[in-house]
């Protein structure tokens, strides 16, 4: 089965488990909230399925000017509760499960489901650590993904985009601490805002320089410093027939 | 008797492990449990052992053909890993083999004459890497140690492997314990504790007055129970106690806070169908649950009703659905107004697999 197809097949059953696992009570006892619950979002339009692929994919969504908060929003969120948007499932072949298995499949899928965004880990040794994995890259892939418009008019950079950039930029207050890197979880709130610019000025790194108060090189230097955010730019560059950064 | 099929498989164990099947098959119950050594999980012995980065090498292409061998062969035949499963699991046991994890990038480097520490000969090596895909010992147990929520648990023949839908266990403990005082410094049991990995993961989300009693019945199981308290540095709030179900718990009746459990559940006819890996190799003790896979489940369904106070909190894992069902409906029927809130909850593969309630404290 290719990737796409099983992933399509797992959505179908994912929505099929959703729709199953509804609390049961004792005749005598008062309804609780089922477990899995905290993992689904009230979100009934999620009746098409799309086979997203995990790979990074262009402009997904794009949040108009009115909804534009609640792009940027998911990412402010808490583990927890950014997990509360998400479905959660395992990779299960086929059987019982628990007891039945010696399981080294631990691996984790979750789906955001406000998005459709899916995020994997399958290299952890426990389903706990698969799990966090997965978050962490949920929220590379909602700042990759997920795009705010811009008014460039009335641009100015906001506090968190200016905590990525190296001190050099002019714009860069003292109040604005050390230079935040790719390691850092804040990064990942910047490197959001820094996509909303570079896709504002469709991919020109010395368009968006200027408005940051930094040189070419400058920003093409962050740009390269992690992965997924020099993957992003290229795609964007090589959709609108730029070079890639290199 | 379950005991001495336990044993049985151990014993099945070659080499490695022949010491430490000689104590166990002469043991009769009474036999102190402090008599067992666990065996030290293979990431924690000391680097003692070295070989050149080309020997390392050469082993790693040989295990690495053996894993591509296997094709899907295992998944046809009984649902086992395939070698997608078996190569990650390789490059866990180098993970847990090497001193230095930054070598593994480097095999298949030019860089051949250089020193590897290793924390097992290359001998013993090739010698688990055979035992995992010809005899289909656990990868937990080649390794001693199983990765489980956040934690690092030692295991080995004849201690059941903790399995990740079990990780559950603890979030729903974890809910619950939330929003009460009462739950989150009150005294716990985990019945049936095998490698203690439900007991160490409440003991960590429990306040500092909390206290968890781990039970079971199999004396390698308390030992290796005992180590795991031991290495997470809970043994002042931990007690394992040897013995069956609530049996060593008399002292505490009607004290309970909570109970958990995952005790075995699978139907003895199942038992012969299962995959190698857990069949053959892990304790029957720890699996087979009678003739509908419930025994142990009702036993500890009728236990809770005097073992918990009023409020406590109860989690069962079982073999699915039909198990979940039968078990609401039992302890409706069989103890009418004593529980409440009783609830079924699906595990992440969406199988209907915990059974959780609470002791009406109306009824008492």
């Amino acid at each position: 089965m290719s990737m796409a197809t099983q992933l399509a097949w797992k959505s179908n059953s994912l929505l099929r488990f959703a729709s199953k696992s509804i609390s049961r009570s004792t005749s005598n006892g008062c309804i609780v909230a089922h477990y899995s619950r905290s993992f689904f979002c009230n979100n009934t339009n999620m009746t098409t399925i799309t086979s997203m692929r995990p790979e990074f994919q262009l402009c997904c969504f794009t949040h108009s000017a009115a909804s534009n908060i609640i792009g940027s929003k998911y990412l402010e969120l808490t583990d927890e509760e950014l997990m509360k948007q998400c479905v959660m499932d395992t990779f299960k072949a086929s059987g019982p499960g628990g007891q039945h298995r010696n399981k080294r499949e631990s691996a984790v899928r979750l789906k955001h489901i406000p998005t459709g965004i899916i995020s994997q880990a399958v290299e952890d040794r426990s389903q706990h650590k698969n799990r966090a994995s997965a978050l962490r890259r949920l929220r590379t892939l909602l700042a990759v993904r997920v795009r705010n418009t811009l008014d460039l008019d009335a641009y100015s950079p906001p506090p968190e985009l200016l905590q990525i950039l190296p001190p050099k930029s002019t714009f860069r207050g003292s109040d604005c601490g050390p230079q935040i890197g790719p390691n850092n979880p804040k990064f990942i709130l910047g490197m959001q805002a820094l996509l909303d610019l570079v896709f504002a000025v469709e991919g020109s790194i010395s368009d968006a320089a200027k408005f940051l108060g930094l040189s070419t090189g400058a920003l093409s230097r962050l740009i390269l410093s992690d992965d997924s955010l020099r993957m992003a730019v290229n795609e964007l560059r090589t959709s609108k027939g730029l070079k890639p950064l290199k | 008797m379950k005991l001495s099929s336990s044993a049985c498989s151990i014993a099945r164990i070659p080499s490695l492990f022949a010491s430490l099947c000689r104590p166990i098959c002469s043991t009769s119950l009474s036999l102190s449990p402090s008599s067992l050594k666990p065996t030290t999980p293979l990431f924690l012995r000391p680097p003692t052992f070295s070989t050149s980065l080309s020997e390392l090498n050469k082993w790693h292409h040989w295990a690495k053909n053996l894993a591509s061998s296997v094709g899907s062969s295992f998944v046809h035949l009984d649902n086992g890993p395939d070698s997608t499963l078996l190569c990650r699991e390789l490059r866990w046991l180098l993970e847990d083999s090497l001193e230095d994890h930054s070598l593994i990038s480097q095999l298949g480097s030019q860089n051949y004459h250089m020193d590897v520490r290793l924390r097992a000969s290359l001998d013993e090596l090739y010698v688990l890497w055979r035992q995992r895909i010809e005899e289909r010992r656990p990868f937990q147990y080649i390794v001693g140690c199983e990765h489980w929520r956040d934690l690092v648990l030692s295991v080995q023949e004849g201690v059941l492997i903790p399995r990740p839908e079990t990780e559950l266990i603890v979030d729903l403990v974890k809910d619950v314990v939330l929003d009460s005082r009462e739950l989150k410094e009150g005294l716990w049991a985990d019945l049936g504790t095998g490698s203690g990995a439900i007991a160490i993961g409440i003991g960590r989300i429990l306040w500092s007055q909390g206290r968890v009693i781990a039970t079971d019945l199999s004396p390698v199981a308390v030992a290796v129970a005992t180590y795991n308290v031991l290495r997470y540095d809970l043994k002042d709030m931990i007690e394992v106690r040897k013995g069956s179900w609530f049996e060593p718990l008399k002292d505490v009746e009607g004290k309970l806070a909570g109970v958990v459990s995952n005790p075995p559940y699978i139907p003895s006819d199942d038992i012969s169908r299962l995959q190698a890996e857990v069949g053959q190799h892990e304790p029957r003790l720890a699996l087979d649950g009678g003739v509908s896979g419930m025994d142990d489940l009702l036993h500890l369904s009728n236990g809770a009703v005097s073992m918990l106070k009023p409020g406590g909190f109860f989690v069962f894992e079982t073999n699915g659905e039909k198990q979940c069902q039968f078990l609401v409906d039992y302890m409706e029927n069989n103890n009418p107004g004593k529980f409440c809130n009783v609830n079924i909850v699906s595990d992440f593969a969406g199988i209907q697999r915990f059974v959780t309630g609470f002791i009406n404290d109306k009824c008492h």
